[in-house]
Parts: C-alpha cells; sequence; structure tokens
C-alpha cells in the first residue's frame, strides 16, 4: 500500500493522498486527543505543575486493515502470538497481575487494551507495542526499587503507546526510503520476530523518548507516585553504564544514540517531579517479585559481566543489607571473578548469606567450593554436607560428592 | 521423512549462505587433528566451517548446519586466553567479558565457562549434569544442559566435556535441538571425546 508522505500525524496535518482518507480520518481523531494531551504534557514540561492536569485520547480503536497502521498492528498481534507461546515468558498470573493493574492506576480506561507479558530476560528493558502488547524484561523488574519506580517505566511505555510513536517511526522510516535498513538489521523472518523490540527500542527517536518521559511523569504522579523514583530508575542505570563507559558514560553512550543521555534525563525528570513527593509502595512491589527474586539474581550472575552485576549487587544490599539472596548472588559473582581480594569478599557475603533464615541452598554450594579453594577441607566439607542434605538431587551433586572424597581429613 | 527432508533443505540452505559468506567448509572424517594439539577420531562425515576474518579460538564442526548441530573443539587454551573471540568495544567503551580460562580454575570452574558461554545471547541456560569425567587422559569435568535458544526460543540440549593438561585447557561441546537432532548426534559425539587424545 502506498505510504503517506509525512513524518508524523501530530506535525504534518496536509492533506491526504486519495485512497488514505480513511486511515487520515482515524489518525486526526486521535491528533484531536493526543493535541489536548500534547498541551498538558508540555505545560507541565514548562513549570511542574501543582496537581498534574491531563486529559488522555480514548481508546483507540483497531485500525483498518488496509492502512499502514493496520500492516503494523497485524505484524505485533503476530509478533504477540509468538511470544504467548515462547518459553521466554514468564507465566505466573499474580505477578502479570499486579502488573496488570498497575497499568490500569496509570493508564484509565487505556487498560483495556494494554496486555502485559513478563519476559525472562536479564537485561534492563520494557517495550510497548502500537496494538497493546507490552513486555517487561525480568532485569528491569530485578533492577527496580519499588513500586513507584517500575511506575515510571511503565508510565514511560504507555507515554509511547498514548502519542502512537511506532507508527510516527515507521512513517517517518519510510519516508526516508530506509526501509531496507530496517529491514536489514535483522533479515524479514527476524523482523518479525524482533519487532516488538524494534519498535520499542530501536525505532524511537530522543524526541520521542523525551515526549514519553514527560507524559510518564505526570501519568505516575497523577497515580499518587513520587515523581521524583523516575530520576533514580535513571541514577541507578547510569551506576551500572559506568561500568563500562567510565564516568562520563551518560552523556556519551552509543547504545542508547536513539535516547537523551541518560543523566541530562535525570536531571530533567527530577525537574519534572517537582519535589511533590509522592507513593513508594515498595512493600508491595517486593511481595510481588520476591518469588522470582533468586532466579533473576542467578540469570544476572550467568551474564559473566561481573562488574555491572556487582554495581547492581551493592546498591541492592545498601537497601536492603539483610536480603539473603542478593547476598548470595555478590558472594558468588565475587567467588567467580577471582579478582585480588575477591576470594576473602566472597567468604563474607557466603558465610552471611548461608547463616540466614531464607539462606538460598545455592549458598551452601557457593561457599563449600569456595572453602576448598581456600584450602578449608573442615569448613568445605561442612558446606558440602549442608549443600546436599538440602538438595540431594542437585545437577552437580556427583562432582561435589567427589570433591568431598578428596577433601583432605 | 519430513523431518529428513527439512534437515536436507536447511542444510542446503546453510551450504548456501556459507557460500555466500565465503566461509570455507572442509569434509572431514577419520583421524582429525584439532588446533595441532588434540586428535579425535571421528565416525561420521563432518563439515568443518571457517570463516575468514572471524577466526575462533575453537574449531566448528556441523553435520546439517549450525542451527540444527554445532561441535565446538578447543585444544591448547593458555591461561589467559578467552574461550570466543571477543567482539570490540563501541567507541568509548569498555569491551564485554567474555569467559576467559585461567591455569588452576577447579572443574567446577570450568564447566562455568561453558555455562556462561551459552547465555551470552540472551539464551536461557540451566546445568541439568554435572560430574567428573576423564577427557584427554587427564580428570576433568562433563557437563549437560539445558538451552533456550533466544533468536527462535527452540529448545536445545547440549553436552561438553573439559580437562586442563599442563595449564591449557582441552574441551568438546555438542549443542543440537532436543527433539530429533540432539539423541542423533550425541552418540558419535560420545564417541568423538572418548577418542580424544593430546598430540
Amino acid at each position: 500500500m502506498p505510504l503517506p508522505n509525512h513524518a508524523s500525524p501530530m506535525t504534518s496535518p496536509a492533506g491526504p493522498a486519495p485512497g488514505r482518507r480513511g486511515f487520515l480520518r482515524s489518525a486526526c481523531r486521535h491528533c484531536l486527543g493526543l493535541g489536548a494531551l500534547g498541551l498538558g504534557v508540555g505545560a507541565s514540561a514548562q513549570t511542574p505543575p501543582e496537581s498534574p492536569a491531563l486529559t488522555l485520547p480514548g481508546r483507540f480503536p483497531p485500525p483498518a486493515l488496509d492502512s499502514d497502521e493496520g500492516g503494523l498492528w497485524a505484524l505485533m498481534d503476530r509478533e504477540e502470538q509468538r511470544l504467548r507461546r515462547s518459553p521466554f515468558v514468564l507465566r505466573d498470573a499474580a505477578l502479570t497481575g499486579y502488573l496488570q493493574d498497575l497499568v490500569c492506576r496509570l493508564g484509565g480506561e487505556h487498560c483495556a487494551d494494554v496486555r502485559v507479558h513478563v519476559v525472562s530476560n536479564p537485561s534492563f528493558n520494557a517495550t510497548m507495542a502500537p496494538n497493546g502488547m507490552m513486555q517487561v524484561w525480568s532485569g528491569l523488574l530485578l533492577r527496580m526499587d519499588n513500586e513507584a519506580q517500575l511506575a515510571a517505566v511503565l508510565g514511560h511505555e504507555l507515554g509511547h503507546y498514548l502519542e502512537r510513536h511506532s507508527l510516527e517511526r515507521l512513517r517517518d522510516t519510510r519516508s526516508r526510503a530506509a526501509v531496507a535498513q530496517f529491514i536489514g538489521l535483522f533479515g524479514v523472518a527476524g523482523m518479525v520476530a524482533n519487532l516488538g523490540i524494534t519498535a520499542g527500542m530501536f525505532a524511537f527517536t530522543r524526541d520521542q523518548e523525551s515526549r514519553a518521559d514527560r507524559l510518564g511523569m505526570v501519568l505516575m504522579q497523577r497515580a499518587g507516585y513520587d515523581g521524583a523514583q523516575a530520576a533514580l530508575v535513571w541514577d541507578n542505570l547510569l551506576g551500572e553504564m559506568r561500568v563500562t563507559g567510565g564516568d562520563d558514560a551518560g552523556s556519551r553512550n552509543p547504545l542508547l544514540a536513539t535516547h537523551p543521555a541518560p543523566a541530562n534525563r535525570r536531571d530533567e525528570l527530577m525537574r519534572l517531579a517537582g519535589g511533590r513527593g509522592g507513593e513508594l509502595r515498595a512493600p508491595a512491589f517486593e511481595a510481588a517479585i520476591g518469588g522470582h527474586r533468586l532466579e533473576w539474581l542467578l540469570a544476572e550472575v550467568r551474564r559473566g559481566q561481573y562488574e555491572q552485576s556487582l554495581a547492581l549487587f551493592n546498591r541492592g544490599l545498601t537497601r536492603l543489607p539483610d536480603d539473603a539472596a542478593m547476598r548470595f548472588a555478590r558472594g558468588e559473582v565475587y567467588r567467580l571473578r577471582e579478582g585480588p581480594g575477591d576470594l576473602e569478599r566472597a567468604a563474607d557475603d557466603l558465610v552471611r548469606a548461608s547463616a540466614a533464615p531464607q539462606a538460598p541452598v545455592q549458598a551452601f554450594r557457593a561457599l563449600g567450593l569456595l572453602r576448598r579453594r581456600q584450602g578449608d577441607a573442615q569448613a568445605a566439607s561442612a558446606a558440602f554436607d549442608q549443600y546436599l542434605a538440602r538438595a540431594p538431587q542437585a545437577s552437580d551433586a556427583a562432582l561435589i560428592r567427589t570433591y568431598l572424597t578428596q577433601l583432605p581429613p | 521423512m519430513n523431518t529428513l527432508r527439512l534437515s536436507a533443505l536447511l542444510a542446503a540452505g546453510f551450504l548456501l549462505a556459507l557460500l555466500a559468506g565465503c566461509a570455507a567448509v572442509v569434509k572431514i572424517e577419520g583421524e582429525q587433528n584439532v588446533k595441532s594439539r588434540m586428535s579425535v577420531r571421528v565416525g561420521q562425515a563432518w563439515n568443518k566451517v571457517s570463516a575468514p576474518g572471524s577466526e575462533q579460538p575453537y574449531e566448528a564442526w556441523t553435520q546439517d548446519g549450525f542451527n540444527l548441530d554445532h561441535l565446538r573443539l578447543w585444544a591448547g587454551v593458555r591461561s589467559g586466553q578467552a574461550l570466543v573471540g571477543q567482539a570490540p568495544a563501541a567507541a568509548g567503551q569498555r569491551a564485554l567479558r567474555v569467559p576467559v580460562f585461567r591455569a588452576g580454575m577447579a572443574p567446577d570452574q570450568l564447566a562455568n565457562l561453558f555455562e556462561v558461554l551459552y547465555s551470552a545471547d540472551g539464551s536461557q541456560v540451566q546445568v541439568t549434569r554435572l560430574e567428573p569425567a576423564t577427557f584427554v587422559g587427564e580428570q576433568g569435568v562433563r557437563f549437560e544442559l539445558s538451552i533456550i535458544r533466544k533468536r527462535d526460543d527452540v529448545p536445545l540440549s547440549a553436552v561438553g566435556w573439559v580437562a586442563v593438561r599442563g595449564d591449557e585447557l582441552f574441551a568438546i561441546t555438542y549443542v543440537a535441538p532436543r527433539l530429533g537432532f540432539f539423541p542423533r548426534g550425541r552418540p558419535g559425539v560420545e564417541a568423538i571425546a572418548a577418542s580424544a587424545r593430546l598430540r
């Protein structure tokens, strides 16, 4: 189908070409709603309002199948069908329901059109597709300190959805004859499989990201959350990025070239928050994700990016010093990295983690392996015994039993 | 029958792609010399694939294409050497870590290198078996992994052997789709691992 030759329905309400009227009527209905939305958000960008006023656009009707938007939706629907079958999707009704409720709290009536999928992936990411498919990666959930921070990210994603940035971007991309490049990144089959990620992460411009930030701030504050937590999300991410990018990582990270620099983003969000305060709801967040924390920590350790993981765990343990799972995870990273002084640091963490009432069974394994490494046969034997008593069918039980027989008396 | 036809088509496609990318494919069978440090005996024929410009510290073999079976063989990896080539870092960035062998690693640490290696692309990896084993005449470790491949959600199985001789690492890993391909290829790979000798 021919494509509209303009960048965005928001900025170029030019007359429609024949054959596209139905689509543009649909687009302009959205423009009206988005115009009001833009004004409200624009005002908040100038001076933080006392009480965020915002008129959300009405629910988006399904686009005509023969429109470019309809084509995009169809692609996303296929991607969502694939995602539903994917073994990477976490099938936890309670956690998904918690996230869906949060979307409803932020997005009002649009929550009926948004479907949240939790994806097992240790990286920090969330995406929002124009058909209402929202993906939240487990690595993002692991990095949130409270519900307010999660609301900031989901509010940001809803901002993309409400302003229909994916559609803007698709038209902009096509208008610049860059479709080949767009597809060439993944191949045709790969494009279908990755479009959710592409639309959510690759395609948005810096301006769209900034607009989504501003709208997300309004949504989270309207729902009663502390807007300053949005700034902390980027502060925390900066801490990890500095590991690979140096102290000025936030100002020139090429991986985030389409995003505002995180350092600027943090400052702008803090300004938008306006010091009004609000809810954090940390206990509710902990209750929702607590059952998955250990598996996500193990996935983080398995990435093998030890310095980034340590930045994350150090921050987490400052906040939750008695979190046995996170203390085990940090000890495990030190044990595996084996840099100068690491084995001693590992011992501190693993002894403390294994002594906790909620000690993960893996803490005993790690402590035994560490003590064996340090030549402390007695301590290694005691830790291995505890590990095998708790997990006699462990996948590595044969190796651990061999280690036990090899330990000097 | 359908599976065979599909695998033949995939293999043909794979070979075509390799030719287009100028990768070198050599049919191998019988006694094979790996990186001049290890010899193995190959029962059925394999294809040894090497792509100019992207040399790796291991040899890569396949029968039906890397998506369907992937045998990797490391021989004589020195302390401080990575198990895979490191992607260049972006400007101003430090390169991401890759698994690096260090002399003196315990068997569990050796196996962990491969757990990290196969997790690197975002695939889900779980160690399903880890046990002492003799490999290249040394006491080493044998491991089995369950993998969900990130790019296409395909469940894979993997088996591997790793041992150290004189501060150098020797290893073989085999990865294939859990259904059909892995059970079919595993006996041959077990035989290859059992035949591995130092040169």
